[in-house]
Protein backbone atom coordinates (compact mmCIF):
# COMPACT_ATOMS: atom_id res chain seq x y z
CA UNK A 1 0.00 0.00 0.00
CA UNK A 2 2.65 2.08 1.04
CA UNK A 3 5.00 1.13 -1.73
CA UNK A 4 1.71 2.08 -4.13
CA UNK A 5 1.46 5.52 -2.69
CA UNK A 6 5.15 6.37 -3.19
CA UNK A 7 4.45 5.33 -6.85
CA UNK A 8 1.29 7.03 -7.48
CA UNK A 9 3.56 10.24 -6.28
CA UNK A 10 6.66 9.84 -7.72
CA UNK A 11 5.66 7.71 -11.22
CA UNK A 12 3.34 11.09 -11.83
CA UNK A 13 6.47 13.47 -11.85
CA UNK A 14 9.22 13.20 -14.98
CA UNK A 15 12.66 11.01 -13.32
CA UNK A 16 15.59 12.55 -13.19
CA UNK A 17 18.06 11.79 -15.20
CA UNK A 18 21.59 11.75 -13.42
CA UNK A 19 22.54 10.50 -10.23
CA UNK A 20 22.57 6.88 -8.51
CA UNK A 21 18.98 5.57 -8.14
CA UNK A 22 18.35 4.09 -4.59
CA UNK A 23 16.50 1.03 -4.19
CA UNK A 24 14.80 0.52 -1.90
CA UNK A 25 14.25 3.97 -1.51
CA UNK A 26 15.52 5.84 2.17
CA UNK A 27 13.14 7.49 4.16
CA UNK A 28 13.62 10.58 5.13
CA UNK A 29 15.24 10.04 8.99
CA UNK A 30 14.84 11.68 11.95
CA UNK A 31 17.72 13.10 13.74
CA UNK A 32 18.25 16.30 15.89
CA UNK A 33 21.58 18.26 15.57
CA UNK A 34 23.24 21.28 16.27
CA UNK A 35 22.27 24.07 13.94
CA UNK A 36 24.75 27.20 13.49
CA UNK A 37 22.90 29.52 15.46
CA UNK A 38 23.53 26.91 18.70
CA UNK A 39 19.92 25.28 18.73
CA UNK A 40 18.57 21.96 18.10
CA UNK A 41 17.91 21.30 14.50
CA UNK A 42 15.32 18.47 14.05
CA UNK A 43 16.02 17.76 10.73
CA UNK A 44 12.76 15.53 9.95
CA UNK A 45 10.65 18.50 11.71
CA UNK A 46 12.26 20.81 9.75
CA UNK A 47 12.59 19.52 6.60
CA UNK A 48 9.51 17.63 5.64
CA UNK A 49 7.49 18.12 2.61
CA UNK A 50 10.29 19.85 1.14
CA UNK A 51 12.68 19.20 -1.79
CA UNK A 52 16.19 18.61 0.93
CA UNK A 53 19.59 18.10 0.06
CA UNK A 54 21.51 16.43 2.81
CA UNK A 55 25.55 15.95 2.56
CA UNK A 56 28.04 15.06 4.72
CA UNK A 57 31.89 16.87 5.10
CA UNK A 58 34.22 19.18 6.91
CA UNK A 59 35.31 22.64 6.53
CA UNK A 60 39.12 21.70 5.53
CA UNK A 61 37.95 19.67 2.55
CA UNK A 62 40.10 20.74 0.25
CA UNK A 63 38.07 19.60 -3.63
CA UNK A 64 35.24 17.23 -3.00
CA UNK A 65 32.80 19.73 -0.12
CA UNK A 66 33.18 22.45 -2.09
CA UNK A 67 32.84 21.70 -5.32
CA UNK A 68 29.77 19.53 -4.63
CA UNK A 69 28.33 21.81 -2.66
CA UNK A 70 29.06 24.89 -4.77
CA UNK A 71 27.79 23.56 -8.28
CA UNK A 72 24.81 22.91 -6.18
CA UNK A 73 24.58 26.17 -4.62
CA UNK A 74 25.05 27.65 -8.18
CA UNK A 75 22.11 26.01 -9.79
CA UNK A 76 19.61 26.76 -7.03
CA UNK A 77 20.41 30.13 -7.57
CA UNK A 78 19.30 29.71 -10.82
CA UNK A 79 16.38 28.39 -10.01
CA UNK A 80 12.73 30.95 -9.58
CA UNK A 81 12.40 32.55 -5.92
CA UNK A 82 9.58 30.34 -5.62
CA UNK A 83 11.34 26.81 -6.38
CA UNK A 84 14.44 28.42 -4.46
CA UNK A 85 12.05 28.64 -1.03
CA UNK A 86 10.54 25.04 -1.50
CA UNK A 87 14.55 23.76 -1.62
CA UNK A 88 16.85 23.80 1.58
CA UNK A 89 20.47 22.12 1.55
CA UNK A 90 22.10 20.61 4.61
CA UNK A 91 25.62 20.13 5.66
CA UNK A 92 26.67 18.12 8.35
CA UNK A 93 30.54 18.70 9.48
CA UNK A 94 31.81 14.86 9.71
CA UNK A 95 34.84 16.88 11.57
CA UNK A 96 33.17 18.17 14.68
CA UNK A 97 36.23 18.74 16.41
CA UNK A 98 37.36 21.57 14.16
CA UNK A 99 34.65 22.86 12.73
CA UNK A 100 32.84 25.22 15.28
CA UNK A 101 29.78 26.49 14.49
CA UNK A 102 30.77 30.52 13.51
CA UNK A 103 33.06 28.40 11.14
CA UNK A 104 30.49 26.45 9.67
CA UNK A 105 28.45 29.14 9.38
CA UNK A 106 30.94 31.67 7.71
CA UNK A 107 31.50 28.81 5.14
CA UNK A 108 28.11 27.94 4.34
CA UNK A 109 27.29 31.47 3.90
CA UNK A 110 30.38 31.66 1.24
CA UNK A 111 27.74 29.78 -0.86
CA UNK A 112 24.14 30.37 0.37
CA UNK A 113 22.98 31.88 3.50
CA UNK A 114 19.82 30.12 3.60
CA UNK A 115 22.04 26.83 3.45
CA UNK A 116 21.95 24.86 7.00
CA UNK A 117 24.55 23.59 9.01
CA UNK A 118 24.71 20.91 11.39
CA UNK A 119 27.08 19.70 14.20
CA UNK A 120 27.15 16.64 16.51
CA UNK A 121 29.50 14.85 18.24
CA UNK A 122 31.44 12.68 15.86
CA UNK A 123 29.81 8.93 16.80
CA UNK A 124 26.64 10.21 16.38
CA UNK A 125 27.26 11.77 12.88
CA UNK A 126 28.92 8.41 12.19
CA UNK A 127 26.24 6.40 13.45
CA UNK A 128 23.52 8.95 11.65
CA UNK A 129 25.44 7.83 8.34
CA UNK A 130 25.58 4.37 8.97
CA UNK A 131 21.54 4.76 9.22
CA UNK A 132 21.67 6.38 5.44
CA UNK A 133 23.80 2.94 4.68
CA UNK A 134 27.03 5.46 4.53
CA UNK A 135 30.42 4.02 5.68
CA UNK A 136 31.51 6.05 8.63
CA UNK A 137 33.62 8.76 8.05
CA UNK A 138 37.72 8.33 8.50
CA UNK A 139 39.71 10.59 10.72
CA UNK A 140 43.23 10.67 9.89
CA UNK A 141 46.18 11.14 11.82
CA UNK A 142 47.78 14.51 11.82
CA UNK A 143 49.77 15.39 8.66
CA UNK A 144 51.14 18.62 8.59
CA UNK A 145 53.36 20.31 11.52
CA UNK A 146 50.20 22.25 12.51
CA UNK A 147 47.88 19.37 13.29
CA UNK A 148 46.17 19.60 9.82
CA UNK A 149 44.77 15.85 9.14
CA UNK A 150 42.06 14.89 6.46
CA UNK A 151 39.30 13.29 7.30
CA UNK A 152 38.16 10.54 4.23
CA UNK A 153 34.10 10.55 4.22
CA UNK A 154 31.48 9.34 1.65
CA UNK A 155 30.28 12.44 -0.68
CA UNK A 156 27.03 11.72 -2.47
CA UNK A 157 24.36 14.52 -1.72
CA UNK A 158 21.26 12.59 -0.73
CA UNK A 159 17.97 13.99 -1.63
CA UNK A 160 14.83 13.86 -0.44
CA UNK A 161 11.44 14.93 -2.42
CA UNK A 162 8.33 16.30 -1.11
CA UNK A 163 7.32 12.78 0.13
CA UNK A 164 9.77 12.66 1.97
CA UNK A 165 12.02 9.84 0.50
CA UNK A 166 15.03 9.92 -1.80
CA UNK A 167 15.23 7.52 -4.87
CA UNK A 168 18.67 9.38 -5.50
CA UNK A 169 22.32 9.96 -4.85
CA UNK A 170 24.41 12.39 -6.15
CA UNK A 171 28.10 11.25 -6.10
CA UNK A 172 31.12 13.42 -6.95
CA UNK A 173 31.11 14.57 -10.66
CA UNK A 174 27.47 15.48 -10.95
CA UNK A 175 27.99 18.59 -13.15
CA UNK A 176 25.67 21.60 -12.72
CA UNK A 177 24.61 20.47 -16.14
CA UNK A 178 23.33 17.89 -14.75
CA UNK A 179 21.83 19.25 -11.26
CA UNK A 180 20.23 21.48 -13.60
CA UNK A 181 18.75 19.13 -15.58
CA UNK A 182 17.36 17.09 -12.50
CA UNK A 183 16.97 20.18 -9.83
CA UNK A 184 13.07 20.73 -11.75
CA UNK A 185 12.24 17.04 -11.94
CA UNK A 186 12.65 16.67 -8.20
CA UNK A 187 10.58 19.42 -7.08
CA UNK A 188 7.77 18.04 -8.98
CA UNK A 189 8.42 14.55 -7.58
CA UNK A 190 5.73 14.05 -4.45
CA UNK A 191 3.61 16.96 -4.96
CA UNK B 1 56.96 12.62 -10.94
CA UNK B 2 54.64 14.12 -13.87
CA UNK B 3 56.67 14.31 -17.35
CA UNK B 4 54.06 16.72 -18.83
CA UNK B 5 51.20 18.86 -17.42
CA UNK B 6 48.19 16.97 -17.01
CA UNK B 7 45.02 17.70 -14.43
CA UNK B 8 45.61 16.00 -11.61
CA UNK B 9 42.63 16.40 -9.68
CA UNK B 10 45.33 18.07 -6.76
CA UNK B 11 44.70 20.96 -4.41
CA UNK B 12 46.30 23.94 -6.24
CA UNK B 13 49.92 23.95 -4.54
CA UNK B 14 52.36 27.59 -5.57
CA UNK B 15 55.27 24.87 -4.78
CA UNK B 16 57.37 24.65 -8.38
CA UNK B 17 56.87 21.35 -9.91
CA UNK B 18 59.33 19.92 -12.25
CA UNK B 19 57.87 18.40 -15.36
CA UNK B 20 60.92 17.07 -17.65
CA UNK B 21 59.22 16.08 -20.59
CA UNK B 22 58.60 20.09 -20.74
CA UNK B 23 62.08 21.04 -20.13
CA UNK B 24 62.97 18.09 -23.33
CA UNK B 25 61.03 19.57 -25.63
CA UNK B 26 61.61 23.34 -24.89
CA UNK B 27 65.62 21.96 -25.05
CA UNK B 28 64.50 20.31 -28.65
CA UNK B 29 62.88 23.44 -29.85
CA UNK B 30 65.66 26.26 -28.74
CA UNK B 31 68.45 24.41 -30.68
CA UNK B 32 66.49 23.39 -34.07
CA UNK B 33 65.35 27.31 -33.66
CA UNK B 34 68.99 28.32 -32.68
CA UNK B 35 70.39 26.94 -35.34
CA UNK B 36 67.92 27.58 -37.89
CA UNK B 37 67.93 31.18 -36.32
CA UNK B 38 72.08 31.68 -36.45
CA UNK B 39 71.60 30.19 -40.76
CA UNK B 40 68.83 33.24 -41.02
CA UNK B 41 70.76 35.81 -39.63
CA UNK B 42 73.52 34.92 -42.02
CA UNK B 43 70.77 35.09 -44.91
CA UNK B 44 69.99 38.48 -43.87
CA UNK B 45 67.24 38.05 -41.56
CA UNK B 46 67.06 41.24 -39.40
CA UNK B 47 68.26 41.31 -35.88
CA UNK B 48 64.53 42.21 -34.61
CA UNK B 49 63.32 39.06 -35.55
CA UNK B 50 66.16 37.16 -34.44
CA UNK B 51 65.35 38.01 -30.61
CA UNK B 52 61.24 38.29 -31.38
CA UNK B 53 62.01 34.46 -32.30
CA UNK B 54 63.63 34.20 -28.76
CA UNK B 55 60.83 36.14 -27.28
CA UNK B 56 58.59 33.50 -28.73
CA UNK B 57 60.85 30.33 -26.90
CA UNK B 58 60.55 32.11 -23.92
CA UNK B 59 56.97 32.10 -24.88
CA UNK B 60 56.33 28.79 -25.33
CA UNK B 61 58.35 27.48 -22.47
CA UNK B 62 55.99 29.61 -20.24
CA UNK B 63 52.85 28.62 -21.53
CA UNK B 64 54.03 24.94 -21.33
CA UNK B 65 55.83 24.93 -17.61
CA UNK B 66 55.04 25.73 -14.62
CA UNK B 67 52.41 27.56 -13.28
CA UNK B 68 50.80 28.27 -16.56
CA UNK B 69 51.02 24.60 -17.74
CA UNK B 70 49.71 22.63 -14.49
CA UNK B 71 47.20 25.71 -13.91
CA UNK B 72 45.69 25.40 -17.80
CA UNK B 73 45.84 21.61 -17.93
CA UNK B 74 43.68 20.86 -14.36
CA UNK B 75 42.58 23.98 -13.12
CA UNK B 76 41.32 27.63 -14.90
CA UNK B 77 40.14 27.16 -18.60
CA UNK B 78 41.27 30.81 -18.78
CA UNK B 79 44.81 29.94 -18.92
CA UNK B 80 44.45 27.02 -21.26
CA UNK B 81 42.89 29.62 -23.24
CA UNK B 82 46.06 32.06 -22.37
CA UNK B 83 47.57 28.80 -23.54
CA UNK B 84 45.96 28.63 -26.96
CA UNK B 85 47.15 31.79 -28.24
CA UNK B 86 50.54 31.85 -27.35
CA UNK B 87 50.60 28.54 -29.02
CA UNK B 88 49.03 28.94 -31.91
CA UNK B 89 48.82 32.64 -32.93
CA UNK B 90 51.59 34.85 -30.63
CA UNK B 91 54.65 31.97 -30.93
CA UNK B 92 54.76 30.20 -34.36
CA UNK B 93 54.63 33.73 -36.84
CA UNK B 94 57.67 34.97 -34.62
CA UNK B 95 59.46 31.94 -34.70
CA UNK B 96 58.85 31.49 -38.52
CA UNK B 97 59.78 35.79 -39.02
CA UNK B 98 62.92 34.96 -37.53
CA UNK B 99 63.57 31.54 -39.53
CA UNK B 100 62.13 31.97 -43.23
CA UNK B 101 64.76 32.30 -45.22
CA UNK B 102 66.67 29.03 -44.16
CA UNK B 103 62.72 27.19 -44.05
CA UNK B 104 62.52 28.56 -47.38
CA UNK B 105 65.54 27.18 -48.88
CA UNK B 106 64.80 23.78 -46.99
CA UNK B 107 61.47 23.39 -48.90
CA UNK B 108 61.62 20.51 -51.16
CA UNK B 109 61.60 21.58 -55.39
CA UNK B 110 60.85 18.02 -56.10
CA UNK B 111 59.78 14.66 -55.17
CA UNK B 112 57.27 13.22 -52.33
CA UNK B 113 58.17 15.62 -50.04
CA UNK B 114 57.68 18.44 -52.61
CA UNK B 115 54.27 16.93 -52.90
CA UNK B 116 53.91 17.06 -48.99
CA UNK B 117 55.11 20.85 -48.52
CA UNK B 118 52.66 21.85 -51.11
CA UNK B 119 49.48 20.21 -49.95
CA UNK B 120 50.29 21.39 -46.26
CA UNK B 121 51.48 24.94 -47.27
CA UNK B 122 47.88 24.96 -49.28
CA UNK B 123 46.17 27.81 -47.65
CA UNK B 124 42.98 26.58 -48.10
CA UNK B 125 44.07 22.92 -46.51
CA UNK B 126 46.58 25.34 -43.56
CA UNK B 127 43.19 26.64 -42.77
CA UNK B 128 40.69 24.21 -42.82
CA UNK B 129 43.49 22.17 -41.05
CA UNK B 130 44.06 24.66 -38.41
CA UNK B 131 39.68 25.15 -37.84
CA UNK B 132 39.61 21.54 -37.49
CA UNK B 133 42.32 21.20 -34.62
CA UNK B 134 41.19 23.97 -33.08
CA UNK B 135 37.45 22.54 -32.88
CA UNK B 136 37.99 19.07 -32.26
CA UNK B 137 40.68 20.42 -29.19
CA UNK B 138 38.33 22.79 -27.52
CA UNK B 139 34.76 19.90 -27.51
CA UNK B 140 33.85 19.50 -23.81
CA UNK B 141 34.04 15.65 -24.03
CA UNK B 142 37.93 15.78 -26.26
CA UNK B 143 38.90 18.47 -23.15
CA UNK B 144 37.61 15.98 -20.83
CA UNK B 145 38.81 12.76 -21.93
CA UNK B 146 42.36 14.38 -22.78
CA UNK B 147 43.10 16.71 -20.10
CA UNK B 148 43.72 13.81 -17.46
CA UNK B 149 46.44 12.30 -18.85
CA UNK B 150 49.89 13.27 -19.44
CA UNK B 151 49.84 12.10 -22.97
CA UNK B 152 46.10 13.41 -23.96
CA UNK B 153 47.68 16.98 -22.96
CA UNK B 154 51.06 16.67 -24.38
CA UNK B 155 48.72 15.93 -27.84
CA UNK B 156 45.96 19.37 -27.11
CA UNK B 157 49.60 21.39 -26.57
CA UNK B 158 51.19 20.07 -29.57
CA UNK B 159 48.69 19.94 -31.99
CA UNK B 160 47.87 23.73 -31.41
CA UNK B 161 51.64 24.72 -31.83
CA UNK B 162 51.64 22.61 -35.15
CA UNK B 163 48.29 23.65 -36.00
CA UNK B 164 49.53 27.38 -35.29
CA UNK B 165 52.85 26.50 -37.53
CA UNK B 166 50.37 25.37 -40.34
CA UNK B 167 48.75 28.62 -39.92
CA UNK B 168 50.94 31.07 -40.66
CA UNK B 169 53.70 29.59 -42.86
CA UNK B 170 51.92 30.76 -45.94
CA UNK B 171 51.26 34.22 -44.72
CA UNK B 172 55.39 34.13 -43.28
CA UNK B 173 57.24 31.93 -45.32
CA UNK B 174 55.21 32.16 -48.51
CA UNK B 175 57.08 29.31 -49.95
CA UNK B 176 55.64 26.96 -52.57
CA UNK B 177 54.89 30.95 -53.85
CA UNK B 178 51.31 30.96 -55.18
CA UNK B 179 50.45 33.61 -57.69
CA UNK B 180 46.83 34.17 -56.55
CA UNK B 181 47.59 34.58 -52.84
CA UNK B 182 47.87 38.49 -53.10
CA UNK B 183 48.08 40.58 -49.94
CA UNK B 184 44.41 41.14 -50.07
CA UNK B 185 43.87 37.11 -50.10
CA UNK B 186 46.05 36.82 -47.35
CA UNK B 187 44.43 39.28 -45.50
CA UNK B 188 40.90 37.27 -45.88
CA UNK B 189 43.04 34.16 -45.30
CA UNK B 190 44.02 34.96 -41.98
CA UNK B 191 40.89 36.49 -41.00
CA UNK B 192 38.61 33.69 -42.32
CA UNK B 193 41.31 31.43 -40.50
CA UNK B 194 40.46 32.97 -36.94
CA UNK B 195 36.83 32.87 -37.07
CA UNK B 196 36.06 29.69 -35.78
CA UNK B 197 38.26 30.46 -32.62
CA UNK B 198 35.82 33.55 -32.01
CA UNK B 199 33.30 31.66 -32.51
CA UNK B 200 34.19 29.20 -29.63
CA UNK B 201 35.02 31.91 -27.09
CA UNK B 202 31.71 33.43 -27.90
CA UNK B 203 29.92 30.20 -26.40
CA UNK B 204 32.52 30.10 -23.66
CA UNK B 205 31.34 33.97 -22.93
CA UNK B 206 27.48 33.25 -23.41
CA UNK B 207 27.52 29.34 -21.83
CA UNK B 208 25.11 29.61 -18.43
CA UNK B 209 26.72 26.17 -17.14
CA UNK B 210 30.67 25.36 -17.14
CA UNK B 211 31.22 23.64 -20.49
CA UNK B 212 34.55 21.38 -19.11
CA UNK B 213 34.26 19.20 -16.54
CA UNK B 214 38.08 19.03 -15.47
CA UNK B 215 37.47 22.81 -14.62
CA UNK B 216 34.22 22.35 -13.21
CA UNK B 217 34.84 19.68 -10.85
CA UNK B 218 38.92 20.65 -10.35
CA UNK B 219 40.28 21.55 -6.40
CA UNK B 220 38.51 24.77 -6.07
CA UNK B 221 40.43 28.28 -6.93
CA UNK B 222 38.97 30.32 -4.48
CA UNK B 223 39.25 33.71 -6.68
CA UNK B 224 36.24 32.86 -8.77
CA UNK B 225 34.05 30.25 -9.52
CA UNK B 226 34.33 27.94 -12.52
CA UNK B 227 31.43 29.78 -15.06
CA UNK B 228 33.53 33.17 -14.09
CA UNK B 229 36.74 31.36 -15.15
CA UNK B 230 35.01 30.05 -18.33
CA UNK B 231 33.69 34.02 -19.01
CA UNK B 232 37.25 35.01 -19.08
CA UNK B 233 39.00 32.50 -20.82
CA UNK B 234 36.07 33.73 -23.80
CA UNK B 235 36.94 37.06 -22.97
CA UNK B 236 40.45 36.15 -23.36
CA UNK B 237 40.33 34.31 -26.35
CA UNK B 238 37.69 36.88 -28.10
CA UNK B 239 39.32 39.98 -26.75
CA UNK B 240 43.48 39.17 -26.92
CA UNK B 241 42.78 36.58 -29.53
CA UNK B 242 40.75 39.95 -31.65
CA UNK B 243 43.88 42.28 -31.20
CA UNK B 244 46.50 40.12 -31.87
CA UNK B 245 44.61 38.99 -35.84
CA UNK B 246 42.97 42.40 -36.36
CA UNK B 247 46.76 43.90 -34.94
CA UNK B 248 48.47 41.51 -38.00
CA UNK B 249 45.53 42.57 -40.09
CA UNK B 250 46.07 46.44 -39.46
CA UNK B 251 49.73 46.45 -40.26
CA UNK B 252 49.12 43.77 -43.84
CA UNK B 253 46.64 46.54 -44.77
CA UNK B 254 48.88 49.30 -44.56
CA UNK B 255 51.58 47.82 -46.11
CA UNK B 256 49.57 46.64 -49.33
CA UNK B 257 48.29 50.07 -49.44
CA UNK B 258 51.67 51.78 -49.27
CA UNK B 259 52.62 48.96 -51.76
CA UNK B 260 49.58 50.10 -54.18
CA UNK B 261 50.15 54.00 -53.81
CA UNK B 262 53.97 53.58 -54.63
CA UNK B 263 53.01 51.85 -57.62
CA UNK B 264 50.31 54.70 -58.60
CA UNK B 265 52.58 57.49 -57.68
CA UNK B 266 53.12 59.74 -60.56
CA UNK B 267 56.35 58.79 -62.05
CA UNK B 268 59.25 61.93 -62.48
CA UNK B 269 59.83 63.26 -66.07
CA UNK B 270 62.74 61.67 -67.40
CA UNK B 271 65.45 63.97 -67.77
CA UNK B 272 66.71 65.01 -71.28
Amino acid sequence: MIAAALCVSACAAPAPRHGLPLDPPLPRPSFTLTDTWGKPYDFARETRGRLTFLFFGYLNCPDVCPVHVGNVATVLHKLSFEDQQRATFVFVTVDPARDSLPALRAWLDHFDKTFVGLRGDATVVDSLMGTLGLPPAIRAAPTKPNGWYEVGHAAPVIVFTADDVARVVYPFGTRQLDWAEDIPRLLKVGR
Amino acid sequence: MQWWCSASGKPWTWAPQFYPGVWIAMLALAVAFGILARRGRALGESRLAFWGGWTAVGLVWQSLDWPIGPLAAGYLASAHAVQFLTLALVAPPLLLVAVRKPLAAAVPTAGRAHAVAMFLTQPIIAGVLFNLITITTHVPSVVDRFMPSQLGAFAIDALWFAAGLVLWWPLVVGVPQRAWFSAPVRMLYLFMATLVHTGIAMVMLISRFPMYGIYELAPPWEIWSPLEDQHLAGGVMELAGAAIIFGILTVMFFRWSGGVAGDNAPKAPPRD
